[in-house]
């Protein structure tokens, strides 16, 4: 494909012919960036609208274990996009399906409601929207990819911390990186063969609750938990 | 504290998923299974109703989410702001945002914002409006103030603003009322870090700019850029960027385990008010170890190095470990590093360090290493830039010149006796401060506007420029050092926000001293809430703004603030609303204010600006690529035509009358733009200013060369005493945020954040509630040494093990009772229904009040408390800078 022309002012680079051609799109984390900021979340918010106390993305604070317990760890937590998927398979109306980029993605209109999906994601990704009745969960944002935008939460990072990336192309630089510092997956004996990957993961951080910040249940729990990437195990 | 670094901790059990070590590669990362041959799936159905970027406008503009001013672009599809993302042409973001940015959305179409000016109908304060025109408010407005400017009284108009970034618009406002009277909250916020810094490097460089991209170390004493910092934005993917790419190291010294903290290789929970020990003792490592720079020292600074020896000889690591709780052998390591990674490395502070009583004293001994190791101004290192306006000042030589349109309106008179002067406002003043300016020396003489605007017990406040001393406004008015007649609050929380805020809405509500405020703001707080008129104001998202700001990229830029969409309902730009005003009060105030548009008075501001304005405005940004960077500025010779009409005198190069250069080498270079070019480590301006206003010559803030002293409330600390600390988070700013949905959600209320250790000792667990009652300060200032509790409030208990064991700290930003349902955290309507109207109907259903998931009413846990009613109002001598970090409290579990 002839690389389309570029404008000098980035924004206005926008269209199908920008369109990143990845055969397994994914999203590396790196923990040695994050600063918490919260950027990534409330711009998916925004993003995709998402209602008061549901979240596609969202950011955790985690108090380190000895002897590091004076700092805090942030931890931005997504859909994995999963190759060997639970949700997928749960779903008994098969909603959830896959592009051919690899992401997985709900489709809304074969959705019945039943939260199989909710129960069955391992990381918590998955909501019910109240408003809709339907499933929900971040998809890569499909409308911004397919015009050759980032992600919303990749695009909003001020630190890279995270980045868009073909996990099945060897020769993009971040998949060298996540190579080169043993990137990780999150729950990785799921064996849910995430997309997502971290580098500067420890198994410590998969079972430590949230500290610091406020997103709760919607019920208000006093604890300040998580939100619904916990509510399976809760 | 550990001598474990995290890194190498990471180490250990890291990779459990893509098999670490030799022969990885080999591994697939791809290992899609059979779920891979899906139907097909229609994307068109999948990114229905999302935002479509093929058709939506975007228009780059500035951010207004924080005081830090990130270039962004606004996406907007159907008339409606749907998305912030970076401007990636912006060279101190370089393209990058925080969440505040998204914050612009929430409160452009927050559901309570008001949509049309409101007067009230019941008592002040009460809560009852009804709805009236421009016309009309304008007209009653105009009515109010016109007989004070013809009757010679326009002081008794009082202009006070939170937050005011249109660069001298409003200034341009109050310059053709004629009073002095433009006020703000600047000591609230940085007064104490910004009056070191101007004594060191002259009036040009109240604000530094590290070179972080290049720099290898860097001690941080008690500054959050992670989070909160102005400019934070810009320093945030730098220091990230030096510390992962680059291998730099950052050292915190803090209270609590704040986002900065975390990410610093050493993180030091330290006493408040000693991170000045902490430097002391480094600067007297770095000299016991021969590691400073003496040959930058002797050229540049103005303090003999055998001085500086002499000053610091007590101040040892084991002394400093017994102030600060920070192990010597830490300080000593610290030093040591930051001496030799020079010139790569440099110093960072802010609130942490400067506000405390003892905080201008520790800023000057932090400022003090970088001249000590000879970073000032080379890569990697403490560096100044051009800070704001390019009106071809020092570090903006060169650049096209801004500048706001004409014709502009003289300054006001200063206030005193003789030729020149506004003798009348000046008569009316109380009897002691009559004597005290009138024996000021001329300098000061020459910038004194009365209690207000530049207070005479803190005349290094306005020594440098009008920081003003804003916490005082409202003590002095009740004191009756000013009459005021028509009060004027422009995106003002003071009453919220200052600390005694009782006192703040105490003056508001009382008609014999406030006879008639009007509130300019986006939406109904609680400054509103005690005005008598409310005009609503556009939002960043729809009205213009100059923007310049110091680069962290160390090369002048310059952006336009630009509207995406016309302004909601009926409200106006706070340049529309003022020019409007300007005509109806008129008598000549009116030909200030003769341009045709907003837009064709900004495009004037730009026009040598060498791109067109359509060009400029499709970027939004605009520098010069070729530009050489802002370093060693001082270093660079004065030109042929610098050096016309100048004559060395000394060492110095003088032009009328003032120093523009120094001679070095036989070369004229420019120096630091202070009265004698070079840094002033040694300034007599402090005990200068002390002897003017009675301040005890012992005292740590009189002092010529930087000092240390234990703050004296800190003196006697009983085991029951605590030192109460407040702080702010990454997705709040100040007082203006309660109300955005998606931040509020995320941080809504203010525990009382203490070490585990602590809730032992107090017996209380996570959880708890606890009463925090704070004490009166003791020091030289506002009603320093009255016995007896400021004030008191509650809230649960959360342990952090990152908390100084000393120290609660509660975090700002909530407990809200106005800004609509989202900022009171209240699942009913707040606010006068009258105000919303025509414009709501764009209003965001999603935060309407039944949303609200954390309100008490839901089961939540509602939306934390207001603690600035405890917090006594605590100036530092001087320079008026609030000593926020000071407070000592007790504790008691309920």
């Amino acid at each position: 494909m002839p690389e389309p022309q570029r404008s000098p002012v980035p924004w206005e680079n926008v269209g199908p012919q920008f369109k990143k051609p990845f055969k397994q799109a994914a999203i590396l984390v790196d923990l040695q960036r994050c600063t918490g900021c919260h950027s990534c979340s409330v711009s998916c918010k925004t993003e995709h609208e998402v209602p008061l106390g549901d979240f596609r993305m969202r950011v955790r604070y985690l108090e380190r274990p000895a002897p590091q317990q004076a700092q805090l760890s942030f931890v931005p937590m997504l859909c994995m996009h999963c190759q060997d998927a639970p949700c997928m398979k749960a779903c008994p109306t098969s909603a959830i399906g896959r592009l051919d980029d690899g992401r997985v993605v709900v489709e809304e209109d074969k959705c019945c409601g039943n939260k199989a999906c909710v129960a069955a994601c391992p990381y918590g990704a998955i909501f019910i929207n109240d408003d809709t009745g339907k499933a929900e969960k971040c998809d890569l944002c499909t409308h911004r990819t397919e015009v050759g935008l980032d992600p919303a939460c990749v695009s909003s990072c001020p630190t890279e911390a995270l980045r868009f990336h073909d996990l099945a192309d060897e020769s993009d630089e971040v998949t060298a990186m996540a190579r080169r510092q043993n990137a990780a997956a999150w729950k990785g004996d799921e064996g849910t063969a995430p997309s997502v990957l971290y580098i500067d993961h420890e198994k410590w951080m998969e079972d430590k609750v949230n500290l610091g910040v406020q997103i709760s249940e919607r019920d208000g729990d006093p604890i300040y938990e998580q939100d619904n990437f916990d509510r399976k195990k809760r | 504290m550990s001598e474990i670094k995290r890194r190498d901790l990471l180490k250990i059990g890291a990779g459990a998923a893509l098999a670490a070590g030799a022969g990885a590669a080999a591994i697939p990362l791809v290992r899609r299974l059979a779920d891979s041959a899906p139907p097909a799936i229609d994307i068109k159905k999948l990114v229905a109703g999302k935002l479509d970027y093929t058709r939506a406008k975007a228009v780059p503009t500035i951010c207004f989410g924080c005081t830090t001013h990130c270039g962004v672009i606004g996406w907007v599809q159907d008339g409606r702001v749907r998305k912030i993302e970076g401007n990636p042409l912006d060279p101190n973001t370089q393209g990058n945002i925080c969440s505040k940015a998204q914050g612009m959305i929430s409160y452009t179409y927050y559901p309570e914002r008001l949509m049309h000016p409101i007067k009230r109908v019941g008592k002040r304060g009460e809560g009852k409006w009804k709805r009236i025109s421009w016309d009309e408010a304008l007209s009653e407005i105009a009515d109010r103030m016109r007989p004070l400017r013809e009757g010679g009284v326009p002081e008794e108009f009082v202009f006070h603003y939170g937050r005011d970034k249109t660069k001298g618009y409003t200034k341009r406002f109050t310059n053709a009322f004629g009073t002095p009277h433009r006020l703000n909250r600047r000591s609230i916020c940085s007064s104490n870090r910004r009056a070191p810094l101007m004594s060191f490097y002259g009036r040009e460089f109240e604000w530094e700019t590290q070179d972080f991209e290049n720099t290898k170390y860097i001690v941080n004493f008690g500054g959050n850029p992670m989070e909160a910092y102005q400019g934070g934005l810009y320093m945030m993917h730098r220091i990230q960027k030096a510390r992962v790419d680059g291998g730099a190291k950052m050292v915190t010294f803090e209270i609590r385990p704040s986002a900065t903290a975390s990410v610093s290789e050493d993180y030091f929970p330290i006493m408040p008010g000693t991170d000045g020990a902490v430097a002391f003792a480094m600067i007297h490592v770095i000299l016991r170890e021969g590691l400073q720079d003496e040959e930058f020292w002797n050229r540049w600074s103005n303090l003999p190095l055998e001085k500086l020896r002499e000053s610091v000889k007590d101040y040892t690591p084991g002394w400093a470990e017994e102030q600060s709780g920070v192990p010597a052998a830490d300080i000593e390591r610290i030093a040591v590093e930051f001496a030799q990674a020079a010139p790569a490395c440099c110093t960072m502070s802010n609130r942490g360090s400067a506000k405390h009583y003892n905080g201008v004293q520790a800023d000057r001994a932090i400022r003090t290493l970088d001249v000590l190791v000879g970073n000032v101004g080379k890569p990697g290192g403490f560096c100044l830039s051009s800070l704001r306006g390019w009106a071809g000042r020092y570090g903006q030589e060169g650049l096209p010149k801004l500048s706001q349109p004409g014709p502009k309106p003289p300054n006001p008179k200063p206030w005193g006796i003789g030729e020149g002067y506004d003798e009348e406002a000046f008569k009316k003043l109380p009897d002691f401060v009559q004597e005290r300016v009138n024996n000021f020396p001329e300098k000061w003489k020459k910038k004194y506007f009365g209690e207000l605007a530049t207070p005479s017990e803190y005349p290094l406040a306005w020594h440098w420029y009008q920081m003003r001393v804003g916490q005082l406004v409202y003590p002095y008015i009740k004191e009756g050092r000013q009459k005021v007649s028509v009060y004027m609050s422009f995106t003002l929380g003071a009453s919220y926000g200052y600390p005694e805020a009782n006192v703040a809405r105490e003056v508001l509500q009382d008609e014999s001293l406030i006879p008639f405020h009007v509130a300019i703001d986006i939406g109904y707080g609680e400054q509103a809430a005690l005005a008598d008129i409310v005009l609503p104001e556009a939002t960043s998202l729809e009205r213009w703004d100059h923007h310049s700001t110091n680069n962290y990229g160390l090369v002048p830029y310059t952006g336009v603030r630009q509207p995406l969409v016309e302004p909601a309902g009926e409200t106006k730009s706070v340049q529309a609303i003022l020019q409007d005003l300007a005509k109806r009060i008129g008598g000549g105030m009116e030909e200030y204010f003769a341009f045709e548009s907003e837009e064709a008075f900004y495009k004037e501001w730009y026009k040598n600006l060498p791109v067109s304005w359509e060009d400029f405005k499709r970027r939004g940004i605009w520098y010069d690529e070729g530009r050489e960077k802002d370093y060693e500025l001082y270093e660079r010779p004065l030109t042929d035509a610098e050096l016309e009409g100048t004559a060395v005198e000394g060492d110095l190069v003088m032009k009328g009358g003032k120093a523009v250069g120094i001679m070095m080498d036989g070369k004229a270079v420019r120096g630091f733009p202070t009265p004698n070019r070079v840094i002033n480590v040694y300034d007599e301006i402090w005990p200068e200013a002390a002897k003017a206003v009675g301040l005890p010559a012992d005292d740590v803030n009189a002092s010529p060369i930087a000092v240390y002293d234990t703050v004296p409330e800190h003196r006697d600390l009983g085991e029951d005493d605590y030192i109460f600390s407040t702080f702010k988070w990454n997705v709040h700013t100040q007082g203006r945020s309660g109300h955005w949905k998606y931040h509020a959600e995320i941080v809504h209320t203010n525990p009382v954040f203490m070490h585990p250790e602590t809730g032992e000792t107090l017996g209380v667990q996570e959880g708890d509630s606890v009463r925090v009652s704070v004490y009166r300060p003791k020091g030289h200032t506002y009603r320093g040494g009255e016995d007896g509790i400021m004030g008191s409030f509650e809230n649960h208990v959360r342990f952090l093990s990152g908390m100084h064991p000393k120290v609660v700290a509660c975090s700002h930003h909530v407990g809200h009772w106005e800004h609509g349902a989202v900022g009171a955290s209240k699942n009913e309507a707040t606010g006068p229904a009258e105000g919303t109207g025509p414009g709501a109907g764009n209003a965001d259903p999603q935060a309407a009040p039944e949303k609200i998931w954390w309100s008490k009413g839901r089961g939540g846990i509602g939306g934390g408390v207001a603690i600035n009613d405890a917090l006594p109002i605590n100036p530092c001598p001087l320079t008026g800078g609030q000593n926020w970090y000071d407070n000592v409290c007790k504790i008691e579990k309920l």
